[in-house]
């Protein structure tokens, strides 16, 4: 028997280069050739607008809470309408494992991952990213959501005329 | 004890207590919003229900409003008390806005915990929500109304147990809302606990909006160090800044509130001009170095000069440690044993408490059960704050307050209030007179009396009498307890550890032959009376070494400085006024916060291993590093404990706890001297703490600002018109300690024959605690 599996083992690999010796080969000339990755690959983030143009993150820390390695850290600040956003927000590069679970935790739709992993350089330093470096001037994968306009406080629009709110109420009314 | 059995297990608990409690005690967490330990239930919220099978009327119940019986048997998980707390978790978060990233409370939200306890996590309703418009109240309090469950704590509160007047319930039906009639700053001075009993966002501290999660926050159990009282706090901090300060729980002392300068206090840890490297001789040294000099300096002088010429001054606001460790370094380089108070009359009032009153001391809890509590010579929330709030409970629960004071004491709660001079309140405490012998009558009659008795007023023979009037009233079913109101945090303790025959920092100075002053966490200048005394003899000095926190002007003028470190960047113990000892753990270390070091941009990009400001430490380090003996503090409170056999329980005292009280001393002997003669033609002097700026901290806290007042010689308008003054006139008043010009103000509810001034930042001269003062006003003088 270990006669017969010995000879098996030493044709059947010369089988297998033979016959993909005619077929067309999978590696591509990266960087001259780019690959097209899948739609939901995780690799850099980024820091989407909403629908109005205004920043999405409120600077909530639930990014940086659920981030396994802690590479995400943030301040956050008030501005004048009340809005809250991030001062400053950086992410560490070098230390994200590209896990996504930032993107899970951000309740409005924020921080969101992009397909591009070419993430590498001499200089870690380069790959401490900055609220301006992360900033992009779209939507990402959602182009309607608002958080301002569904939190019901009041900062997008004034308090009572977002959807699904009723107008303030009169607390000297005394009707039933 | 009746005995019941919830979810399968037994227990016995206390006549009167509620089903919630029971399980609570079994560890059996029932979701609640409205119950609050301190302020009860009210049954608003129906959230807590769960199921009775016993009893004429078994069913879902109300854990929060039923009591416990005798056998009774109660399941929390059982199907139908499940899918009742599951409804009302999808009704009160009906009008719940979608908020919880923006949200302040969030991670700390006792609405998210419960709302996933409860079981509900989709929204079902498709209908519209209700939104309320907000008020402004003031720069210490935010309010979101939106997020409003109405579960009526904040109303509980505000009004029912801190007093608050301005703050309310209006509307009807689903209009309720919880806010002041008008816009405006909350005029409560426990408007903060707002915050801690809210049990979700719509009242959060606004002076720590935005700047942190609860769950980043670097949090220890600590003690409050701004007055006598040593509240349990969780002061927070991020990012090298003490951000917030949120009240601990201490059944004993603050129950679970605290005040607004406790609260809103604490920006002295980040103050701007806060002193965080060592100098010597306006050269910037390190700490190392620093010691160097300091050793070899008073190793010098006391070769030089003798024992005498070096002289270490401890602080009631420094740790028992610390001061501990002060009298060792004494003895170590063989000095004269150190002055631990640089107040006199203070120092001798908080030894009268700490020896003589320790077998009759009242805590909190005593007064908040009181049914007499008779108050000498206090102004409670200018002294210690949360006494007021005790005071108020034990009128709440049907107890009387009898105030006699010479300032206009507000309380509140309903008082009988006597304005009196302090000079006739010492007469009355003295001789007693028809007056002080009903009130010994109306104390031997009630069943729990109490006495509060302030230091800074009444002084040592105040305080005598004081015992006198205590022991009298005291029968063999219950004691008469005294609450003595002492100035620093620390007083008590540094009085305890000091020997009673120790003398007076001036008397020392003023002997000549002290070449070398020494003050650790100290500033005589701006603590003791007699400033200017101390300043002529600081010029006859040859060296004055400064280790503090704050940016006293003493710590800008010494020769030698060296930065330690305030209560929250450090572990210690503090015993406060009943004798009880509050151990506090570090909370931060020092450094300059990253909003100065990067004043609001991102972190510096590159990495450095040190710590811009980190260099100040601890006192009691610093001590112990000059003495060369670096210990833990464990070993240090072992030796304390073997020196002074009173502090036996500080060994094993861990922060956060109720903590154990001193083993009581025996009285000593007294002697009291007679009053003096009021000089003719005088008022009395009356100097108060301010209530915010009184303290040494407080100065330092400029979120404190909005509630600071500008300061005013007070008469009564009587007095005022026989002066030929009139409301806001320029005044100067003459007194042993030089003479001032403020304007003036006309208060009617203060005694007559009296000039009140307060202490404060503003007009930091006059020291309360000094004794009987008189004074001369007159009109003139240029109004600043």
């Amino acid at each position: 028997m270990h006669v017969i599996r010995g000879i098996r083992g030493t044709f059947q690999p010369f089988w297998v280069t033979l016959r993909n010796m005619f077929r067309k080969p999978v590696t591509i000339q990266y960087p001259e050739e780019k690959q097209q990755l899948p739609e939901r690959y995780r690799a850099r983030l980024i820091l989407t607008r909403d629908p109005d143009g205004a920043e999405r993150c409120v600077a909530c820390h639930l990014c940086s809470a659920a981030c396994p390695v802690d590479c995400i850290s943030m301040q956050a600040a008030e501005a004048e309408d009340g809005r809250r956003y991030g001062a400053w927000f950086r992410i560490n590069f070098t230390r994200c494992i590209f896990c996504g679970l930032c993107t899970e935790a951000c309740p409005t739709l924020a921080i969101q991952v992009t397909a591009d992993f070419e993430l590498a350089g001499r200089d870690p330093l380069k790959l401490v990213y900055e609220k301006e470096d992360l900033l992009v001037d779209h939507c990402g994968n959602n182009n309607s959501y608002n958080f301002y306009r569904q939190s019901g406080i009041g900062v997008a629009a004034p308090r009572g005329t977002n959807p699904g709110e009723t107008p303030p109420a009169d607390v000297k009314d005394l009707m039933p | 004890m009746p005995t019941l059995t919830i979810d399968n297990q037994t227990i016995s608990v206390p006549e009167g207590k509620t089903i919630l409690e029971a399980a609570e005690a079994l560890g059996i967490m029932v979701p609640h919003f409205c119950y609050h330990k301190e302020l009860g239930a009210v049954g608003a919220c129906r959230m807590c229900a769960v199921t009775v099978h016993t009893g004429p009327m078994p069913g879902v119940k109300m854990a929060c409003l039923i009591a416990v019986e005798e056998g009774m048997v109660v399941t929390t998980g059982d199907e139908a008390s499940v899918a009742f707390r599951e409804r009302v978790g999808e009704w009160l978060m009906l009008n719940h806005p979608h908020d919880c990233p923006v949200c302040d409370e969030g991670g700390e939200c006792q609405l998210q915990e419960m709302t996933i306890s409860s079981g509900h996590g989709i929204r079902r309703y498709q209908g519209e929500k209700g939104t309320y418009t907000n008020q402004d109240l003031g720069p210490f309090i935010a309010q979101e109304m939106n997020r409003c469950i109405q579960c009526y704590r904040c109303a509980r509160t505000y009004k029912d147990y801190c007093g608050g007047r301005d703050f309310g319930v209006m509307g009807s039906r689903n209009r309720v809302f919880f806010g002041r009639f008008k816009e405006g700053m909350l005029e409560s001075d426990f408007s903060g606990n707002l915050v801690d009993l809210c049990p979700t966002g719509v009242f959060t501290d606004r002076t720590f909006r935005f700047k942190s999660r609860a769950w980043d926050l670097e949090q220890a159990d600590s003690v409050c160090p701004q007055c006598g009282v040593g509240c349990a706090t969780i002061p927070g901090g991020r990012l090298r800044e003490l951000q917030r300060v949120r009240s601990g729980d201490n059944p004993l002392v603050n129950a679970t509130f605290i005040c607004d300068r406790g609260r809103f206090g604490s920006g002295y840890a980040n103050h701007p001009e806060r002193p965080r490297q060592a100098r010597q001789e306006d050269q910037t040294v390190s700490i190392t170095a620093a010691l160097t000099a300091l050793e070899t300096q008073i190793r010098a002088t006391v070769k030089q000069h003798g024992p005498e010429a070096v002289l270490l001054v401890g602080s009631d606001r420094a740790s028992l440690e610390t001061n501990w460790l002060l009298q060792r370094t004494a003895k170590y380089f063989g000095c004269r044993v150190p002055v631990l108070n640089a107040h006199r009359q203070r120092h001798q009032t908080a030894q009268m408490a700490a020896f003589d009153l320790s077998e009759r001391l009242a805590s909190l809890q005593d007064i908040r059960s009181s049914d007499l509590v008779l108050v000498c010579g206090v102004d409670p929330l200018a002294e210690a704050p949360l006494l007021a709030l005790a005071l108020r409970q034990a009128v709440r629960k049907g107890g009387r307050v009898v105030v006699y004071d010479p300032r206009p004491v507000e309380l509140p709660c309903d008082a009988d209030r006597v304005a009196v001079s302090p000079l006739a309140l010492q007469e009355l405490l003295a001789d007693g007179g028809v007056e002080g012998r009903h009130l010994c009558d109306l104390l031997s009659q009630a069943k729990n009396p109490m006495i509060v008795a302030g230091a800074d007023l009444l002084g040592l023979a105040g305080l005598q009498n004081i015992r006198t009037w205590a022991e009298k009233t005291s029968n063999e079913e219950r004691p008469c307890l005294v609450y003595p109101v002492l100035a620093g945090p620390n007083s008590f303790g540094t009085a305890l550890l000091s020997l009673p025959e120790q003398d007076d920092l001036l008397t020392r100075l003023d002997s000549g032959k002290v070449k070398m002053l020494v003050c650790v966490d100290a500033d005589p200048l701006l603590e003791a009376p007699e400033g200017e005394r101390f300043a002529a003899a600081l010029t006859r000095l040859e060296q004055l070494v400064v280790l503090d926190y704050l940016p006293t002007s003493l710590s800008r003028h010494a020769n030698l400085f060296i930065p330690t470190c305030p209560p929250v960047e450090d572990s210690g113990t503090f015993i406060n006024n009943e004798g009880r000892l509050r151990r506090f753990q570090r909370v931060l270390k020092p450094g300059l916060s990253l909003a100065r070091t990067a004043a609001g941009e991102h972190p510096p990009r590159e990495f450095s291993l040190d710590t811009p400001g980190s260099d100040p430490q601890p006192a009691a380090l610093l001590l112990q590093r000059l003495i060369g003996q670096e210990q833990t503090l464990t070993e240090l409170h072992r030796q304390l404990v073997l020196e002074q056999p009173r502090l036996a329980s500080l060994v094993k005292l861990k922060a956060g706890e109720a903590g154990p009280r001193v083993v009581p001393a025996v009285a000593r002997p007294q002697s009291l001297d007679p009053l003096p003669e009021q000089p003719a033609q005088t008022l009395e002097l009356v100097v108060s703490p301010a209530r915010y700026g009184g303290d040494l901290f407080s100065r330092y806290a400029p979120k404190l600002e909005p509630r600071k007042r500008q300061p005013y010689f007070y008469l009564h308008p009587d007095e005022l018109q026989a002066h030929g003054l009139k409301d806001g006139d320029a005044a100067v008043v003459e007194t042993d300690f030089g003479s001032f010009t403020l304007p003036v103000r006309s208060q009617p509810d203060m005694a007559l024959g009296c000039v009140l001034v307060e202490n404060s930042e503003a007009f930091p001269q006059l020291i309360p605690g000094a004794g009987l003062g008189y004074c001369v006003i007159s009109a003139g003088g240029t109004n600043e």
